[in-house]
């Protein structure tokens, strides 16, 4: 009786010991690294991040990278894939398609996936595994200026003919009907996909598999060349400074009523309601030749995260906290004025565009840009073509030059 | 003695070997491979890089555009920061003054530089042409046909002032015999600038030469902030390109073969400047 007494007392004694010491190793404190390829309207959520963490985590600490994602993220994570990846890697959905083939990134959890919209899960999912969860979303497409549109009694465009009767409106009037900011050629890429989008890829959803396999050429295509065709039309009837002018002028300038439309993407609406809290804009997909343009949609900020990580709990937890924590997540979007991609959490901010975008998403008017970008990669292809089309513009190159630039450079165009 | 000499160049040898010598031999590797930087893969391509670099039009124009901006800062350059410095060397007033102003904006980074001047022409120049009712064209960066100018323009105000400060020590170690020969001799200013001035200053003109020229070919930094390489590829530099190629472009093998073009380019420049300038020396 004795003897079992003392049984049982020293396995209390160790079962409280163990539980003591799973507890205290729960407290160790962690440091994870983070990667973040940051959009122009991302910067600073990373504080945001760090005060949730250590509010339920205190443990964790993130010690952050923030890069721009256009220049820098491909760059850092190629010197990280030979010394040793980051816990964490922010970047963009089609991101997935460039590195989880190389057997770098971790699969995400479903409990954390499931907290996420299954809109952008398509494509961060590679042989039924999902690699990337995806934070928020961004649109892109035409902005108006609201007000402008219904004073001079325009209507929003459908066809070409509707777009080319606004222009030549605007420019009766002396109204330059297109802001743009040429100098940053990355946005003379991001128009050309969204021409390419509504021209080729809605029409044909492999083009970019057949352009590899010799099938169609941009030489060949009179698709893809009336894609590549818009950016002569916008350059035609924008500011003569474009090649000079910078996204935050430019947006100013759309602000102040200078350009009816600006083609561009949801980044622009941190800088317009940072202008002026009351302009009244919408927008509208870019028409395309058949009049059935859809309104582009891009999934943004998507957590990756390392296979080879040593600290899988803490990176599970700091996934816990982006998809659980529902004041920060709406913080992020309210800050970034970019839409929600976690289930039940809706943006505070007002946001003019909202009703236009409700009104595509309700015709089934939408498409998700990641296809286009996983069919012809951006970093090495899309980049590379828009300074053969800023060339082209410049009058330094030839239309056909550009076009063929963009076909020999057919080995660069996928990830793989 | 021996032993003394190899514990000071060791460390130095093995920071060199590591950072530079085998860098510059993987460098070599690589570009007879067609690796995409990333995968464990490095297929042996043997000299099809170095021949597709000469059909290569892009690679072509990037060495077209960093040539003309090296002669063209190579002979703005040393000839601005010969003329300050004989101005400086004059006697004039305020001498300290002029110099620190010169000689500060060689200590800003090559990136803010870039900054500076993206906003002096699309913001501040333009600006002050509406105050003055002027139409001056000032938006350099925004046309490939005035691109180079305004790149020179922001280079050029960076640098003059600190190859105008070896100008000025070289101008300052001018034995003052020599000139007041000269002038005994009947030589009149512009005689002694060129027979006398000149000629001792030859091993200055040396290492300007040389250092403007190879900075000029390795130009970079500048690029990023300023121009990005554009409009379309019209400020694309021979470094730029092989960055944009090698990294972004994922094509590694590629894009050291590149490099190694430059390097060659920069070691038979070097070289060939150091004999030709070497020998026009005057010893003392």
């Amino acid at each position: 009786m004795r003897k079992n007494m003392w049984y049982t007392l020293a396995l209390t004694a160790a079962a409280v010991s163990a539980l003591g010491l799973a507890a205290a190793a729960e407290d160790e404190p962690v440091t994870l690294t983070v990667l973040a390829g940051q959009s122009t309207t991302d910067a600073g959520i990373e504080d945001m991040i760090d005060e949730a963490l250590a509010e339920k985590y205190p443990n964790i600490t993130l010690e952050w990278e923030c890069v721009d994602w256009g220049n820098d993220f491909q760059p850092k994570m190629q010197q990280y894939m030979q010394s040793g990846l980051p816990d964490i890697m922010i970047g963009k959905a089609q991101d997935v398609a460039t590195y989880a083939p190389q057997g770098i990134l971790a699969e995400i959890g479903a409990e954390y996936l499931d907290a996420g919209l299954d809109a952008a899960r398509e494509n961060v999912t590679i042989d039924g595994k999902t690699y990337g969860l995806v934070y928020n979303a961004l649109y892109q497409g035409v902005y108006y200026n609201k007000d402008m549109f219904a004073e001079n009694g325009w209507e929003v465009p459908k066809t070409q003919e509707d777009l080319q009767a606004i222009i030549d409106d605007c420019n009766a009037k002396g109204i330059t009907p297109f802001a743009s900011h040429m100098v940053d050629t990355w946005s003379i890429g991001n128009v050309t996909m969204q021409f390419m989008m509504n021209d080729v890829f809605n029409n044909d959803p492999t083009w970019g598999d057949k352009f590899r396999a010799g099938e169609v050429s941009f030489s060949d295509s009179e698709a893809a060349q009336t894609a590549y065709q818009y950016n002569k039309l916008i350059f035609d009837n924008t500011f003569e400074n474009t090649f000079s002018l910078e996204q935050t002028d430019c947006d100013a300038k759309m602000v102040l009523g200078e350009a009816a439309m600006k083609v561009s993407g949801s980044w622009s609406i941190q800088n317009f309601l940072d202008i002026d809290e009351n302009f009244n804009f919408g927008i509208f997909p870019f028409p395309n030749q058949t009049g059935d343009s859809k309104l582009i949609f891009e999934p943004n900020i998507t957590i990756m995260t390392s296979a080879s990580t040593e600290h899988q709990d803490a990176v599970n937890k700091v996934l816990e906290v982006l998809t659980t924590d529902k004041e920060l997540a709406v913080e992020i979007y309210d800050y970034t004025k970019t839409a929600a991609m976690l289930k039940d959490v809706t943006p505070t901010f007002a946001n003019p565009s909202q009703e236009d975008i409700d009104k595509y998403a309700s015709e089934g008017m939408i498409v998700d840009v990641t296809l286009g970008n996983n069919q012809l990669v951006w970093g090495g292809f899309q980049e590379e073509n828009a300074k053969d089309i800023a060339a082209w513009l410049q009058g330094d190159a030839t239309f056909e030059d550009a076009l063929a630039a963009s076909d020999a450079r057919v080995d660069a165009s996928s990830a793989n | 003695m021996f032993r003394q000499y190899l514990v000071l160049v060791i460390p130095g040898l093995i920071i060199f070997t590591i950072g530079l010598i085998v860098p510059l031999f993987l460098s070599l590797r690589y570009s007879v491979t067609s690796w995409d930087g990333m995968s464990a893969e490095k297929t042996f391509v043997g000299l099809k890089n170095y021949v597709n670099l000469f059909k290569d039009k892009e690679f072509i124009d990037a060495w077209w555009f960093t040539i003309k901006f090296t002669i063209g800062n190579t002979i703005i350059q040393n000839v601005l920061a010969l003329l300050f410095a004989v101005a400086l060397d004059s006697g004039i007033r305020w001498q300290k003054v002029y110099r620190t102003a010169l000689f500060v904006p060689c200590l800003i980074s090559a990136i803010i530089v870039g900054f500076i001047w993206l906003k002096m022409f699309s913001n501040v120049l333009p600006e002050i042409n509406e105050w003055l009712g002027t139409n001056f064209n000032f938006l350099l960066f925004g046309d490939s046909k005035t691109v180079l100018g305004g790149l020179l323009i922001a280079n050029n105000w960076q640098w003059v002032g600190y190859w105008m400060l070896i100008y000025l020590a070289g101008l300052q170690s001018v034995p003052g015999d020599l000139h007041e020969a000269a002038k005994v001799d009947g030589a009149n200013a512009v005689q002694r600038f060129f027979h006398v001035t000149i000629p001792m200053l030859t091993p200055a003109i040396t290492i300007c030469v040389v250092g403007i020229t190879t900075g000029s070919l390795k130009v970079y930094d500048l690029l990023v902030s300023s121009t990005k390489g554009g409009p379309g590829r019209a400020s694309t530099s021979i470094i730029y390109q092989t960055y944009t190629t090698a990294i972004n472009g994922r094509q590694y093998g590629y894009g050291s073969a590149m490099t190694v073009t430059l390097v060659v380019v920069l070691l038979m420049v070097a070289m060939i400047q150091v004999k030709g300038l070497r020998k026009k020396e005057v010893q003392v």
